[in-house]
């Protein structure tokens, strides 16, 4: 069998479902950032899907801006969990009851 | 083999203003031990002040840049101009809160400026993936900005809040611009016209369109995803919410009116109806939650809410001749210019009565950990502080639309373009709104001016944020007794736009 774009799309389809359930399932704020992280590859997967297909190169392009963002984005994420485990001793999303009126 | 295109050093001049100054002020920060707060201050203020004037003195061709990935016009240097001044006024009102707190939040400054850095970029976009960027350059540098008090807990859930949500729609903008290369065979706006013009772009061209407006509408606070609002709002230090409240929504629709008139101009008659309902949908439900709050942050959220969707109003009239004609380009149609024009200057106005609010907000200071939130606090503040009750009274009344400030007439000019566009029932609709919303926003000023004169804990006093509130207030009145200069201008900036 040929594994064509179609595979890689539905394969990309696949995993970034898995991380949107996860995502509004999981009530880890650490695991729910991860979700997010599966969500992102999938995208980039599409890219890379594409731009294979289309002969361009624009889409690897994309893909390696969407690292260093990603990246970023978890860093920023992490420090801001460490700032409420810290207080807290719990990184669980119920927790964050705070702002609630 | 990928060629370098040209670049054009005049025209990014502000842009590289401002990224490198970001990180001169973050650099200085780490090296120069003898800095105080002020010294920052000064420093971000030189480089916004630089980034302007690099604007004024070079005047570089307009056009497209860098091989078409963004473009220098007069519509992106309209909201340069703006996001420059919010970044000034934000930097002014953040140093006055830690000097008042006794804190000193040296990344406050570079974060403003990366921030405002990813919005003047996200308007010049041209091509998704600067796009891309430039939301993500503005959120990152906002999340960590509504983390802005270390060590409080309100501060720290708000960001979380804002950034797992900001990071699950960033996804779903991701993979829609990934289908969107996929169908179009490029990520630039000219692209993704020639394919979405003539309609042949096939289920997952449309399905790639709804996952980038979805990011769209996160950003922009539209109902349904809009939930993240009333508590990032609440939680994140007041200065900080007002640069929310107003630099972002600016940078995330003057980016969204670029991408629905230059990228999509063909696809109005799909997507109308839905974006008929969700501008309904963002309307009501922003007043009508505005309506139950206690705490004026949260009261302030669901009205951003709600100006969204009068904004979403201005979006729809642009869009609807186009679905009427398809074969009409849009240029040609002076319903387009009104609406167009009329969401610049609509735009300008909310962000300076809430510019103007929020400094009020900001300068009573804290009292046990907390801001002068609820609308309590202000009971008879007109008493104790007559200029910083004066300068929120004309806030609320320009945001309620009342006549004689600027909130009444970016109203009257959006519902006229609306009518114009044949959506008669949208703007009398929106009218209903704006009266419902007039209870909420003058029971404040009731509070201020009617009850009696408590000793409430919150009497911060802070000289260099009320005087800029209190120009940007009389701003507010002289933009609405006399909006012709501007309203000139910004329909010359939207013209350009169309090109």
């Amino acid at each position: 069998m040929e594994v064509g774009l179609t595979h890689y799309l539905l394969l990309a389809a696949a995993v970034f479902l898995v991380g949107m359930v996860g995502f509004i399932v999981r009530r880890n704020t650490l695991i729910m950032l991860m979700c997010v992280e599966l969500m992102l590859s999938a995208a980039n997967l599409v890219f890379v899907a594409f731009s294979r297909e289309l002969g361009d190169e624009a889409g690897h392009v994309f893909v390696l801006m969407n690292f260093a963002v990603a990246a970023a984005e978890v860093a920023i994420g992490l420090a801001i969990l460490m700032e409420i485990f810290r207080r807290r001793r719990s990184v669980d999303a119920d927790d964050l009851n705070t702002l609630m009126e | 083999m990928i060629t370098v295109p040209p670049v054009n050093w005049p025209a990014l001049l502000p842009y590289l203003v401002i990224g490198g100054g970001g990180l001169v002020v973050m650099l200085v920060d780490a090296f120069v031990r003898t800095l105080r707060k002020d010294h920052l201050t000064a420093l971000t203020g030189l480089v916004f002040l630089g980034a302007a004037i690099a604007m004024i003195a070079v005047k570089p061709e307009p056009g497209p840049q860098l091989g078409g990935m963004l473009t220098v016009q007069m519509y992106t240097r309209f909201f340069d101009f703006l996001l420059l001044g919010i970044g000034l006024v934000t930097t002014v009102y953040g140093s006055a809160v830690y000097s008042q707190d006794g804190d000193y939040r040296p990344e406050f400054y570079p974060l403003v400026l990366f921030a405002v850095l990813g919005m003047m970029v996200l308007v010049a976009a041209s091509d998704l993936l600067i796009l891309f960027l430039g939301i993500e350059t503005m959120s990152l540098a906002v999340y960590a900005l509504v983390c802005g008090r270390r060590g409080e807990l309100r501060s720290s859930e708000a960001a979380l809040k804002y950034l797992l949500l900001g990071s699950f729609a960033s996804a779903f903008l991701l993979m829609g611009a990934a289908l969107l290369y996929g169908c179009a065979g490029g990520t630039s706006y000219a692209a993704l016209a020639a394919v979405g013009g003539t309609g042949e772009g096939g289920p997952l061209f449309a399905v790639g369109l709804g996952l980038v407006l979805v990011g769209f509408a996160f950003k922009v606070a539209m109902v349904p995803f809009h939930m993240w609002t009333p508590d990032v709002y609440d939680g994140a230090p007041a200065h900080v919410t007002g640069f929310m409240a107003t630099a972002v929504k600016a940078a995330a629709f003057g980016a969204l009116i670029r991408f629905v008139t230059i990228a999509l101009p063909g696809l109005a008659a799909h997507w109308s109806g839905l974006l008929t309902v969700l501008t309904v949908l963002t309307m009501t439900a922003g007043n009508l939650l505005a309506l139950v709050q206690a705490s004026i942050k949260r009261m302030l959220a669901y009205s951003s809410i709600a100006h969204a969707g009068y904004l979403l109003l201005g979006v729809l009239a642009i869009l609807a001749p186009a679905g009427g004609d398809p074969g009409r380009p849009l240029r040609e149609s002076a319903v387009v210019q009104a609406a167009g024009s009329g969401l610049l200057f609509y735009l300008l106005g909310y962000c300076l009565m809430n510019l103007a609010a929020f400094g009020v907000i900001s300068q009573l200071g804290r009292s046990g950990g907390v801001e002068a939130d609820q609308v309590d606090h202000y009971r008879g503040l007109s008493g104790r502080q007559p200029v910083a009750a004066a300068v929120l009274a004309v806030a609320m009344f320009s945001l309620a639309g009342i006549p004689g400030t600027v909130g009444f007439l970016g109203k009257f000019y959006l519902f006229e373009a609306a009518i114009r566009a044949q959506l008669v029932p949208l703007a009398i609709w929106g009218v209903v709104n704006s009266l419902l919303s007039v209870y909420y926003y003058l029971r404040v000023v009731v509070v201020m001016y009617m009850s009696d004169d408590q000793t409430e804990p919150f009497d911060g006093r802070n000289w260099e944020t009320i005087l800029l509130a209190g120009c940007l207030a009389a701003l507010v009145v002289l933009l609405g007794v006399f909006p012709a200069a501007v309203h000139g201008l910004t329909s010359l900036a939207f013209g350009t736009m169309l090109g």
